[in-house]
């Protein structure tokens, strides 16, 4: 009977220790392992890929504010062009930055607010709201619904469409300018203010956190593979193709349309998403961590696929808008191949790596 | 027969199923706010635009979000009532059918241990749980009893040990014991975990981890049942339990869930102890009554138990009933305890065709799905059909005539490479749903 008495109080300890400690979160340290080294890929990650891209488009986004102004103060063809060269490699620039909608990025919606996309809806009611802010000159910019009257798609339309020289050089110009402006200094703020994150807080919680569910970096990372390969085969490709409405082309839909930068932004935005895969082949990538795991297999077939579906891109003639007439064959046999990579991506690879493709945490069993 | 009779009604305390009621009560009333505190009533009940029913069940309804925040205040509030065991048997009736028609609103978020919840308050509502350490014997002490029918407590054992048995039985596949897949998969993802973190990716970890987890299924309700191993069981429970939550948090609440209600396999005198801790000596020594149902209700309730549990024993073999493979197609998968089994993911493309004109409109699926339903039909037959007949209603309201919708579908199932999953010609949107095998999915082949 006294024993049985011990028994039981032990047991009764044991459980209310049990409830309890199981609620605290564990301590996050990643051991040395013989397996692979995530905080030395996440490490690379931060260090190689990501800060250096926020960095290269902080530095293009201060370039192309002089080209914009001397755009804006002597409205010609001449500075337009000059213009164009400078707005193409921001915007290319950003598209190495587009996967890296976590962290920081999320918190402040900073992919939403820069290239929400498509640019344009079918009846352009974008525009006309880019329009109605330029004519009431009142905006705030920073409403969550205001994501696609700015960014890189509004300033395409506004520095690169049919009659840009001719409206600026209005004598009611003045709240066109204005505005252009105000994008413009938003998207440095928004940059400025996502690379001081990563730099100063984010980057030590990004590589301390090796786990693998949703919200961990690495759960993150998955998932952005998935969802930019969801944007390109939808908004960036697909969308403007027709895929979705019956074959009736919206050739105003691309990306970048107006700077007729389509193509190139595609085909960043694809090689920067291999980038991130192979990291350099530095041996700290996800292309190096399914190898670890005995997946090398998976590893070269999704490196075929992305150099399959870049080089489909690449055979497309520029610009993209009118290929979606004019070469069909070129641009459905791309397409093809991105919904090859992004079934790999989305199922193969989240699975083989322990992913949830949810963005959301919830339980499941 | 009539030995069987008296082993089943002999008195015995009641307090197991006291400590039951109380610690159902609890984690359901902490499961739920944790859920609202989460906003997943948000994400899961109210946001959606389409939801997946169960079939016979199309009548459930999401109840929009006044309707859904209320429907969840009863399920908190009939929880509240059940732990302080006040109009304990309205308040668990309420609860069942709350918490029941909540899962019954999307196929999507079907999880074992919610069926686990609905059937253990269905059992709840015949279990005189509030007749000692609860208000209503405290308003009406005539009420109070210190015996019950062993088979009151017998019954929650009995379904319990058959969620640990029958989640054992599924582990015996060969993914699971020759190949240790899942295991092998799942465990390189928890490298993060301190001390064992490196032995995450050994080979023999996952074989470790896959063997054990098999092994105790199979047989801890025996060693809870046993008198002399039950307490080295119990610690194995919560042992076990523990384990699983640290290893896969994703599981939320379900390790608690069942480190609590295994406390129904201890006896008597422990749960006197563990109830004397709060309730003081000498409220479990005063005289009170032996709890018994009238002749009539007693027979009804253990026909009514009889046929239960024989369904419950049915209902995870009529896999067989289909062809195999049972982890491809999914049919009879569900209401099986078949818990983290199988490593599945998908990725399906939608095409409505209108035949008169020859147009193809692809589907985008964020457009009427979350993620995690898009995620959760991609693998699931059943799921696919019901959304291509929704996707025929979306695009027949756009003005497409007669839609023909078909997919592409793609699914890795354990670790294998990914293969196509949907018969590309078949127009989904003419599919019944039946109990038939389908006919729309593509033969497995590894």
């Amino acid at each position: 009977m006294k024993a049985n008495k011990k028994i039981y109080l032990i047991l009764i300890v044991l459980l209310c220790t049990a409830l309890s400690c199981g609620k605290s979160n564990n301590p996050v340290d990643e051991p040395v392992t013989n397996g692979f080294d995530k905080t030395a890929m996440l490490t690379n990650y931060a260090d190689n890929l990501i800060i250096p891209g926020y960095t290269d488009l902080q530095q293009k986004l201060q370039l192309l504010t002089p080209a914009v102004n001397t755009f804006l103060t002597a409205p010609t063809t001449l500075n337009q062009q000059a213009m164009l060269q400078v707005f193409k490699t921001a915007y290319l620039s950003f598209e190495k930055v587009s996967f890296t909608q976590f962290g920081p990025a999320e918190t402040i919606l900073y992919t939403n607010f820069m290239n929400t996309l498509p640019a344009t809806t079918n009846d352009n009611s974008d525009l006309q709201k880019i329009e109605a802010n330029i004519s009431s000159g009142s905006y705030n910019l920073s409403q969550n619904i205001t994501v696609n009257q700015q960014g890189f798609p509004a300033l395409d339309y506004l520095l690169f469409s049919a009659n840009t020289v001719q409206q600026f050089s209005a004598a009611n110009s003045a709240n066109r300018k204005k505005y252009v402006q105000d994008i413009l200094a938003r998207m440095q703020d928004l940059t400025d203010n996502v690379l001081s994150s990563w730099k100063n807080s984010y980057r030590a919680q990004f590589i301390a956190n090796t786990k693998s569910d949703a919200g961990s970096p690495i759960g993150y990372m998955v998932n952005q593979f998935a969802y930019e390969m969801d944007q390109l085969k939808g908004p960036r490709i697909g969308w403007p193709f027709g895929k979705q409405s019956g074959g009736l082309i919206f050739e105003n839909k691309c990306e970048g349309y107006y700077s007729k930068t389509s193509l190139a932004l595609a085909i960043e935005n694809l090689s920067s998403l291999k980038a991130y895969y192979i990291a350099a082949g530095s041996g700290k990538s996800f292309s190096a961590y399914l190898t670890a795991l005995g997946k090398d297999q998976l590893n070269q077939s999704i490196l075929t696929y992305f150099d399959n579906a870049i080089n489909k891109l690449k055979a497309v003639p520029d610009p993209l808008s009118a290929s979606l007439t004019n070469n069909k064959t070129a641009v459905d046999a791309a397409y093809k191949e991105i919904q090859i990579l992004l079934t790999v991506l989305k199922t193969d690879l989240a699975s083989a790596l322990s992913v949830r493709i949810t963005y959301v945490d919830n339980d499941g069993d | 027969m009539t030995a069987t009779k008296n082993w089943l009604n002999r008195q015995v305390s009641i307090t197991p199923l006291i400590t039951f009621r109380i610690t159902f009560g609890a984690i359901m009333l902490f499961s739920i706010l944790r859920f609202w505190w989460n906003g997943w009533i948000e994400t899961q009940y109210i946001r959606p635009q389409f939801y997946f029913t169960y079939m016979g069940f199309d009548w459930v309804k999401p109840l929009g979000a006044t309707g859904t925040y209320l429907l969840f205040l009863l399920m908190g509030l009939t929880a509240l009532l059940v732990l302080i065991g006040l109009w304990y048997r309205i308040a668990i009736i309420l609860f069942f059918l709350s918490f029941s028609y909540t899962e019954m609103i999307d196929v999507t978020n079907y999880l074992n241990h919610y069926y686990f919840i609905s059937i253990v308050s269905l059992l709840l509502i015949f279990l005189p749980a509030n007749r000692l350490f609860a208000v209503d014997v405290y308003l009406n002490p005539a009420k109070k009893c210190n015996t019950v029918p062993f088979w009151m407590v017998g019954v929650l054992r009995l379904q319990m040990g058959m969620v640990y048995f029958f989640a054992g039985l599924a582990k015996l596949n060969y993914d699971w014991m020759v190949e240790a897949i899942p295991m092998k998969i799942w465990l390189p993802a928890k490298s993060h975990l301190p001390l064992i973190g490196a032995l995450m990716y050994k080979e023999w970890v996952a074989y470790a981890f896959s063997w054990f987890g098999a092994i105790y299924d199979l047989s801890i309700a025996f060693f809870l049942i046993n008198r002399i191993t039950r307490p080295y069981a119990y610690i194995a429970v919560i042992g076990f339990h523990l384990f699983t939550a640290l290893f896969f948090p994703a599981i939320g609440m379900f390790p608690y869930v069942m480190m609590l209600s295994s406390l129904v396999f201890l006896d008597g005198k422990f749960h006197q102890a563990l109830l004397r801790l709060v309730a003081g000596h000498t409220y479990f020594n005063q005289a009170a009554g032996a709890y018994q149902f009238n002749r009539l209700n007693q027979q009804l309730v253990l026909a009514f138990m009889g046929l239960y549990f024989l369904v419950q024993t049915l209902i995870p073999f009529r896999y067989l009933l289909y062809p195999a493979p049972l982890f491809w197609y999914e049919e009879g998968y569900r209401f099986s305890w078949r818990v983290m089994l199988m490593e599945k993911s998908g990725n399906t493309f939608f095409y409505v065709k209108e035949p008169g004109s020859g147009r193809v409109f692809e589907v985008n699926n964020q457009e009427f799905l979350t993620p995690q339903q898009e995620r959760m039909m991609s693998t699931q037959p059943d799921m696919i059909i019901r959304y291509a007949h929704y996707l025929k209603k979306v695009y027949q309201a756009r003005r497409i005539h007669h839609p023909e919708v078909y997919a592409e579908g793609y699914v890795a199932l354990n670790g294998l490479p990914s293969k196509p999953f949907i018969n590309p010609k078949i127009n989904l949107s003419a599919q019944k749903l039946s109990w038939h095998h389908v006919q729309f999915i593509l033969p497995f082949s590894k």
